[in-house]
């Protein structure tokens, strides 16, 4: 069976056997007073910039350099696996050096936020199906402007036919806002529906006190509202599915410089017998 | 008041092929073989011999030289020599070059120019390099507009080098390939000025249907070239001998069914949605019947549907070289009883059809078989009857078949399907296929979505490739080694045919610029040059398609349609 899920069982198998086997071989070493952590430290250094050369393969479509999808998932497994190697690196202890205490600390940043990242890539994409029509990102401050307009040409026409201000003042009070910006980011992202059914139901309530005509212009306005929050809905994730990114990989640039200063100094301190 | 009895005219007249055919032109035609010998009187009611002449034909001149189709070309019309002779390329011991047809071979890029895209890209769009259009000594093209013609320019050199077969006034040709929908088998030129009838399609039909000797001639040249290597090239029947084939090319019955125009009827159903009681799609074998032969796909399209409540659910479709009919006649031929079809038959668009009687499948395949093979499919690989092409498409939701089929992007050999559910809209995709592009992506990166996947707007590289047919130079053709459909920049000449024609909306016609960045123009106009554009599948490239390799997510995919057990595998994944 060719599906995903088989693909990640078999794909997290080879990791957990590698990490025991890791783990397992570092305990002999250690018990034979060996020094692990050179070979570690060298392997870990391999396997980022291993990863961070991923980032090199997105820049080269053209060469025949292999499927992203399978440096992806390379990336991903080989990703996992540094932090068995790190472990044994550092001896699964805190270290205490300014050099040390920082790469660590920026690895354990790239880690995360590649996991993360990961967990986002698979749970938004399928959410994003779920609401809203599909828009390019860089096409929602256009939408958003359309319907911006729209509004205002409601509201406007209504206050010409109702010779009331009722509608246009509820708009000035909350809608206006509401159209200026994405909004409900944060609300969005956890899925939360809490916004929209406030201002809707306001927006429902509103309505009793409104004449015949007043209420049509409402009806019509909650449909912009609702096209509206689905706007919001598709930035939210859209921009989030992107901009993780921003942080995984300056991350790994700063790790990269970190770990070559690391290195420059364990190897220039480095005593022993030649 | 005098009355005059008035009649229906045939819808596809109100187009005529040429509005320059004139009544003298007709006269004279009927005054010339194969018209002068035919029964005007077997032509009753509204298609009348004069009719199709006048609306169906369209007398063409050529000058030394001019190429009249080339092999791989796909057209809608036959060729009737009037004046002058032409010669067909037999290609027995060498074809003539890509380069002297006007076509492009594709030649992928070496390793240091594919590297290069790196700085060579150009920053502003579809960036030319004028010296490229001047400098092929090799293509001759002259006329303008939609005449504008490619030529070979030392024809005696060219009938001295390549084996060829002259055909002269009142010899035929091009009609295999224009009933069948398919590739034109063979290049054609003028060798002297000559006169050439071209009959579209539908003409041609209706002329064999009235005239015997017609009939039977194309017949006869059909069977023995085009069905002939068909059935042979089919693997059912490869394991055949020669005189087993032959009983199969006597016996085998060809039908088509469906427009042959389809795209503008479809584009008007394509408004309405999918209409499940399938009317519109002409019928070629019903559910509930009794079978008498096999039917094999040869062209075109077909639907596979069930009854369903109170319409039709499509279960699958069927692809050229495809066939129908099989099962039921395996399970009457091991039950001694006939079983009638499980399904329907349908022709979406167009469909030419080729059916080979239940006797000779009883005993050319079944008789030799295994029969316990025969019972079950996925018996040896070498067994033909076992190994047959999945057609059925019933482990995908029917939605999206229906979907799939209704709105002809089954018509694919590389529909770009992108998984919204894995997409995370990073457009790695369209990156890539800029970079591969000069900084032009070839594709939208959006389309009609069903069941979250999504049918991107780049070209399907399909298997009835409308948009070839009437280009006037040959500028958009099938790469005959990959066969994808590729543009030769070239010998575009701007006409807009192609993108017209395209029921995808998949070509978009852009003006070219300079290095500069002014635009590219003619030099008696000055109005900028157009050309049509479209996804090459990156045939140029050393890594095969951009988007999909460049898709981190497994999400975009180049699905060959014909290939049901691949779009089962993608979609249950
Ligand atoms: C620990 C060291 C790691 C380093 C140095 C690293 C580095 C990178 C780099 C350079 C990229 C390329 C981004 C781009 O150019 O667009 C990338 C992408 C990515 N990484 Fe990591 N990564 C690491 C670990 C991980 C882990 C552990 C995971 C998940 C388990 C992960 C998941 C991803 C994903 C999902 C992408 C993005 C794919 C896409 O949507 O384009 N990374 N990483």
């Amino acid at each position: 069976m060719n599906t995903f899920a088989a693909r990640r069982i078999r794909n997290l198998g080879i990791v957990a056997v590698a990490a025991i086997l890791l783990i397992w071989f570092s305990g002999v070493m250690t018990t034979a007073l060996r020094d692990t952590a050179r070979a570690s430290g060298w392997g870990l250094f391999a396997m980022i910039c291993f990863l961070a050369a991923y980032s090199l393969r997105k820049k080269l479509p053209f060469l025949p350099l292999g499927a992203s999808s399978r440096w992806l998932q390379l990336h991903i497994y080989v990703g996992l696996l540094t932090a068995v190697v790190f472990g044994i690196h550092i001896g699964w202890r805190v270290p205490n050096g300014l050099v040390e205490l920082l790469l660590a600390t920026l690895y354990g940043f790239v880690f995360v936020s590649g996991v993360v990242g990961l967990f986002l890539s698979r749970s938004l994409a399928r959410r994003l199906t779920t609401r809203g029509e599909e828009v390019l990102f860089e096409r929602i401050p256009i939408y958003r402007k359309r319907l911006e307009a729209k509004v205002e040409s409601i509201v406007f026409e209504g206050l010409e036919a109702s010779q009331s201000t009722a509608v246009a003042q509820f708009y000035a009070d909350r809608l206006r806002h509401f159209f200026s910006q994405n909004r409900n980011f944060w609300q969005h992202l956890v899925h939360s529906n809490r916004s929209r059914f406030a201002l809707l139901k306001e927006m429902q309530a509103y309505g009793l006190y409104l004449n015949d005509p007043e209420r049509e212009m409402m009806t019509r306005l909650v449909t912009c509202v609702e096209a509206k929050d689905d706007l919001d809905y598709q930035f939210s994730l859209q921009a989030t599915l992107k901009y993780w990114l921003f942080l995984h990989v300056p991350l790994t640039y700063a790790l990269l410089v970190i770990a070559l200063l690391h290195l420059l100094l364990v190897t220039a301190f480095a005593g022993g017998i030649s | 008041m005098p009355t005059f009895e008035s009649i229906q005219r045939p819808e596809r007249w109100a187009v005529p092929f040429s509005r320059e055919m004139t009544d003298a032109d007709v006269d004279r035609l009927l005054t010339i073989e194969p018209f002068a010998s035919v029964d005007p009187t077997r032509f009753r009611g509204t298609v009348t011999l004069r009719g199709i002449l006048k609306n169906d034909t369209r007398l063409v001149r050529y000058r030394p030289g001019d190429i009249v189709v080339r092999q791989g070309d796909w057209g809608n019309s036959a060729f009737l020599v009037v004046t002058g002779n032409v010669h067909v390329e037999l290609g027995s011991a060498a074809n003539l070059p890509n380069e002297i047809l006007g076509r492009q071979p594709v030649r992928r890029k070496s390793l240091f120019q594919i590297i290069a895209q790196l700085w060579a890209n150009s920053a502003d769009p579809e960036v030319r390099d004028v010296a490229a259009y001047r400098d092929d000594p090799r293509i001759g093209t002259r006329g303008s507009g939609e005449q504008t013609r490619i030529y070979l320019q030392d024809v005696s050199t060219v009938l001295s080098k390549y084996q060829t077969a002259k055909l002269e006034a009142g010899q035929f040709f091009g009609e295999s390939a224009a009933l069948g929908r398919t590739p034109r088998s063979a290049t054609v030129f003028a060798e002297r000025p000559t006169e050439l009838l071209e009959i579209r399609w539908q003409g041609l039909r209706d002329l064999m249907r009235r005239d015997d000797a017609l009939q039977k001639h194309i017949d006869a040249v059909f069977r023995d070239r085009a069905l002939k290597w068909f059935l042979m090239n089919t693997p059912i029947f490869q394991h055949l001998d020669a005189e087993e084939i032959n009983v199969l090319v006597t016996e085998a019955k060809f039908e088509t069914h469906g427009q042959y125009d389809w795209v503008g009827s479809f584009k008007r159903l394509a408004k309405q949605g999918i209409d499940t009681d399938l009317q519109h799609e002409p019928l070629i074998a019903e559910e509930g019947n009794h079978t008498n032969g096999v039917i094999i796909v040869r062209s075109g399209l077909a639907r596979l549907s069930r009854r369903y409540e109170h319409g039709h659910r499509t279960i699958g479709y069927l692809t050229p070289g495809q066939i129908f009919g099989m099962d039921e006649i395996i399970d009457g031929w091991l039950g001694k009883t006939p079983k009638p079809l499980a399904n329907s038959l349908r022709a979406i668009g167009i469909a030419n059809v080729v059916t080979i009687p239940t006797h000779l499948i009883e005993k050319l395949l079944l008789e030799k078989s295994d029969r316990r093979h025969l019972t079950r499919r996925g018996g040896p690989k070498t067994d033909p009857l076992a190994s047959r092409a999945k057609i059925d498409t019933t482990r995908i939701n029917s939605d999206f078949v229906e979907f799939l089929v209704e709105n002809r992007y089954v018509n694919g050999t590389a529909t770009m399907l992108i998984d919204m559910d894995r997409c995370t809209r990073c457009d790695d995709c369209v990156r890539a296929c800029a970079s591969t592009h000069d900084n032009n992506p070839r594709f939208l990166r959006n389309g009609p979505i069903q069941n979250n996947i999504m049918v991107a707007h780049a070209c399907m590289h399909c298997e009835d490739p409308v948009c070839m047919i009437e280009c006037p130079t040959g500028a958009i053709h099938r790469d005959l080694e990959g066969g994808q459909v590729v543009i030769n920049d070239q010998t575009c000449i701007g006409c807009s045919v192609c993108a017209n024609n395209c029921p995808y909306n998949a070509i978009r016609m852009v003006e070219i610029r300079h290095r500069d960045g002014d635009f590219i123009r003619d030099d008696k106009k000055h109005a900028p040059i157009v050309k049509a554009t479209k996804c090459d599948l990156c045939s140029d490239q050393i890594g095969g398609p951009a988007c999909q390799s460049a898709c981190p997510h497994d999400a975009l995919i180049r699905m060959d349609m014909r290939d049901v057990q691949q779009l089962t595998d993608w979609y249950t994944r």
